[in-house]
C-alpha cells in the first residue's frame, strides 16, 4: 500500500494481567480522517500513548513514514510531524493564550538559550512573524478576544480550542486527537467538527478517539473499533455501524 | 516596572525594616545596617538562583546550600589559602577572577551531575534527591579533610579578593568607622544582583523563558509539542546552580573563614523563606524579601529582649525562630504569593 503513512505491527501492551492493547497489524493512510471508537477501557488512549511515545510497548513495532519510531522519545516523534492532544486537556494554565500558541509554534533553535542570549534581533523578527501566525490561528478558531487571558481562565471548550490551535500552529502531518469533543457544548462541537474537517481537507492526516458516535459517523472516512485492546471492525463508517460485533460490543441497541 | 500597590507596600515594608535597625539600636546602627545589607545581598542572590529553579521552571530544589558550597569550595581551593587543623598553607593559586569563574561553572556542573539522573523525577521526588545530594556533599567535604580541611575548614584566603578593594570604600569606611572588608563584599554582592537580574529579565521575557514556564505548567504537553523538556529543565537547573555558586563564594569571603557547617539544610530553608517572602516567580522579589528577612534575623533578639526583660541569650534565640515561623505563617495566610508575586501565577497552591 503506497498510501500508507503509519504502520503498527504486533503491538502489545498490558497492565498487570489486563491486556490494554493487542493489535496484529494496522495501517493508517495518508490524508485519511480515521476515528477510533470502542467501549471505555478498550485501549484507545493507550494506543495513542504508544504511538506518540508516552508509554512504552511490551512488544511490537511502530513505523512512521517508513521510520521505526518504536521506543522513541515523545518529543522526537512530535518533531517528525506527529502532534497529539490529550483526553484531559493540557493547556499551560499560567501563560496567556498568545504565549501558549507562540511557545507551541516556536522552533527549537528559537527556544534555545543561545538565541535568547546572543541572537536578539534575529529572534525578534522570528517572534514577530510567530505572533502574526498565532493571531491567525486564534482568528480561525474564534478565540482572538482571549489572546491576553491566562489559559486557566478559559472555559472547557475554549481550552479544547486552544489545545487544537497549539497543534495546528506546529503545521503537523499527523494529528492525534484524544476526545476533542468531550465536555463541549453542542454548538461548539459543531464548530470543532468543521475545523477538524477543514484540517483534513488541508491535507493533515487525522486520527481521532471520540465517543460522540454521530459526529464520528458524520466526518470520518474510516472507523476502527477497538474492544479489549483488539481491532474488531475496521472500514467505512456505514459498514462499521451495521457490523453485528460492533453493535453488540459497543453501540448497543439503544442510543447511550 | 509597574508601580502598583504591591510595589509601594514592598518598598514601605523594606524601608520600615531598615528603620527598625535605627529604632532598636542605640549605638552602632550603621555597622548593623551594613552587616544586614551584606548578608541580604548574598542570600538574596542565592534566592534569585532558587527562583530560577522553582519560580520559573517549577523544580523543587531543597539542596540549594550544596550549590553554594561547591562554588565556595572550588573557588577557595584554587586561590592561595590555608587549610585543615595545622593550617597547611598553599601559597600558589590562580588569580581570583579565573578561580571564581571555575567555581561558578563547577556549581553549574554539579547541578548537571545531580540533574542528569534526578531531573526526570517529578516534584517531591526531585526534592528528596536534592536534600540527599546536599547532605552527601557536606559529608564528603568533611571526609576529604586533606583537601577541604574537613571540619577545620579553610582560612587565609581573603586577600585574593580584598586586594582589589577600591579606594572609595576606604574613604567611606574611615568616615563611619565600619568594616571595610565586609562593605566591599556587600558592594560586590549587590553589583552581582544587578547584573544577574539584568540577565534574568532578558531571559525571562525571551522564548527560552517562555519554554521554561511551559515546562513548569505541563511537561507532557511540552513533549507532545516536540520540545525536549528534560534538557530545558537541566539548563534551568545549571543556571540557578551557577548563581547559587556565585553567592556561595561571596558568603565565604564575607565570613573570612570557611566552615562546612555553613552549608547545612538550614541555609537552604532560609533561602526558601526569602524567596517565598519576596514572591515566587517575581525576579526582583527576593532582594526585598532578603532585606526584610535579615532585619528580622538580626533584630528579633533586641525586640525580644524588650518584651522579655529577663530572658537569656539562648531563650532569645528561640524567640527568633518563633517570630520567623510566625511571619511565614501570617504570610501564607494573608499573602501566599509573597510581596511581589503575581496572584495569577501563584505557585504555592496546594492541591
Amino acid at each position: 500500500m503506497s498510501n500508507s503513512l503509519m504502520r503498527v505491527d504486533n503491538l502489545k501492551k498490558s497492565f498487570g494481567g489486563v491486556k490494554a492493547v493487542d493489535i496484529d497489524n494496522l495501517v493508517f493512510n495518508k490524508n485519511e480522517l480515521t476515528s477510533i471508537i470502542g467501549p471505555n477501557g478498550a485501549g484507545k488512549t493507550t494506543l495513542f500513548d504508544l504511538i506518540s511515545g508516552f508509554q512504552e510497548e511490551d512488544s511490537g513495532e511502530i513505523f512512521y513514514k517508513d521510520k521505526n519510531i518504536t521506543k522513541s522519545q515523545p518529543y522526537k516523534i512530535a518533531r517528525l510531524g506527529m502532534v497529539r492532544t490529550f483526553q484531559l486537556t493540557k493547556v499551560f494554565d499560567r501563560m496567556t493564550v498568545l504565549e501558549n500558541l507562540m511557545f507551541a509554534g516556536s522552533d527549537i533553535s528559537n527556544d534555545s538559550l543561545f538565541h535568547s542570549l546572543l541572537q536578539f534581533s534575529k529572534q525578534k523578527n522570528y517572534e514577530n512573524s510567530l505572533e502574526e501566525e498565532a493571531l491567525r490561528v486564534m482568528r480561525d478558531l474564534n478565540i482572538e478576544q482571549m489572546s491576553n487571558s491566562y489559559a486557566r481562565e478559559l472555559s472547557g471548550g475554549q481550552k479544547k480550542l486552544l489545545e487544537l490551535g497549539r497543534s495546528i500552529i506546529r503545521k503537523p502531518d499527523v494529528l492525534l486527537l484524544d476526545e476533542p469533543l468531550a465536555g463541549v457544548n453542542p454548538k461548539l462541537s459543531e464548530e470543532l467538527l468543521e475545523i477538524i474537517e477543514k484540517l483534513s481537507n488541508d491535507g493533515i492526516t487525522i486520527l481521532m478517539v471520540e465517543h460522540n458516535i454521530d459526529a464520528v459517523m458524520k466526518i470520518s472516512e474510516r472507523v476502527i473499533v477497538l474492544a479489549e485492546g483488539s481491532v474488531i471492525a475496521d472500514g467505512l463508517p456505514q459498514e462499521v455501524r451495521e457490523n453485528e460485533k460492533v453493535i453488540e460490543a459497543y453501540l448497543g441497541g439503544s442510543d447511550d | 516596572m509597574k508601580f502598583s500597590i504591591k510595589w509601594i507596600v514592598t518598598l514601605l515594608l523594606t524601608a520600615f525594616s531598615i528603620y527598625m535597625i535605627f529604632a532598636l539600636n542605640p549605638v552602632g546602627q550603621l555597622r548593623i545596617l551594613f552587616n544586614v545589607l551584606t548578608f541580604a545581598g548574598i542570600y538574596g542572590l542565592a534566592a534569585i538562583g532558587l527562583n530560577v529553579h522553582f519560580g520559573l521552571t517549577g523544580l523543587l530544589n531543597f539542596g540549594h546550600a550544596s550549590f553554594m558550597g561547591v562554588g565556595a569550595y572550588v573557588t577557595l581551593l584554587l586561590i592561595p589559602h590555608a587549610v585543615g587543623r595545622e593550617g597547611q598553607i598553599n601559597e600558589t593559586g590562580l588569580p581570583f577572577l579565573l578561580a571564581l569563574v571555575i567555581g561558578v561553572v563547577s556549581a553549574s556542573l554539579f547541578g548537571l551531575l545531580l540533574g542528569l539522573p534526578a531531573i526526570r523525577l517529578r516534584g517531591d521526588y526531585l526534592a528528596i534527591v536534592t536534600i540527599a545530594a546536599a547532605e552527601i556533599f557536606r559529608i564528603l567535604v568533611i571526609d576529604l579533610e586533606s583537601i577541604t580541611g574537613g571540619v577545620y575548614g579553610i582560612i587565609n584566603y581573603s586577600d585574593s579578593l580584598q586586594q582589589y578593594r577600591p579606594n572609595f570604600i576606604e574613604i567611606f569606611v574611615s568616615k563611619y568607622n565600619l568594616n571595610a572588608g565586609q562593605i566591599w563584599i556587600g558592594f560586590l554582592s549587590w553589583i552581582s544582583i544587578f547584573f544577574v537580574l539584568l540577565l534574568l529579565k532578558r531571559l525571562n521575557s525571551s522564548p527560552w523563558g517562555r519554554a521554561l514556564r511551559a515546562v513548569r505548567e505541563d511537561e507532557d504537553a511540552v513533549r507532545a509539542l516536540g520540545k525536549n523538556a528534560v534538557w530545558l529543565k537541566l539548563q534551568s537547573f545549571m543556571l540557578g546552580a551557577g548563581i547559587a555558586g556565585l553567592s556561595g563564594v561571596l558568603l565565604a569571603f564575607n565570613y573570612g573563614s570557611l566552615q562546612v557547617t555553613l552549608f547545612v539544610p538550614l541555609l537552604t530553608f532560609y533561602i526558601w523563606a526569602i524567596m517565598i517572602l519576596g514572591g515566587v516567580g517575581s525576579l526582583s522579589g527576593p532582594i526585598f524579601g532578603s532585606v526584610i528577612f535579615w532585619v528580622i534575623i538580626s533584630e528579633t533578639d533586641r525586640l525580644a529582649s524588650l518584651i522579655f526583660e529577663n530572658a537569656n541569650g539562648q531563650q532569645l534565640a528561640g524567640v527568633r525562630f518563633l517570630l520567623v515561623g510566625l511571619l511565614i505563617m501570617i504570610l501564607m495566610i494573608f499573602r501566599p504569593s509573597g510581596l511581589l508575586g503575581k496572584k495569577e501565577e501563584l505557585l504555592l497552591n496546594v492541591k
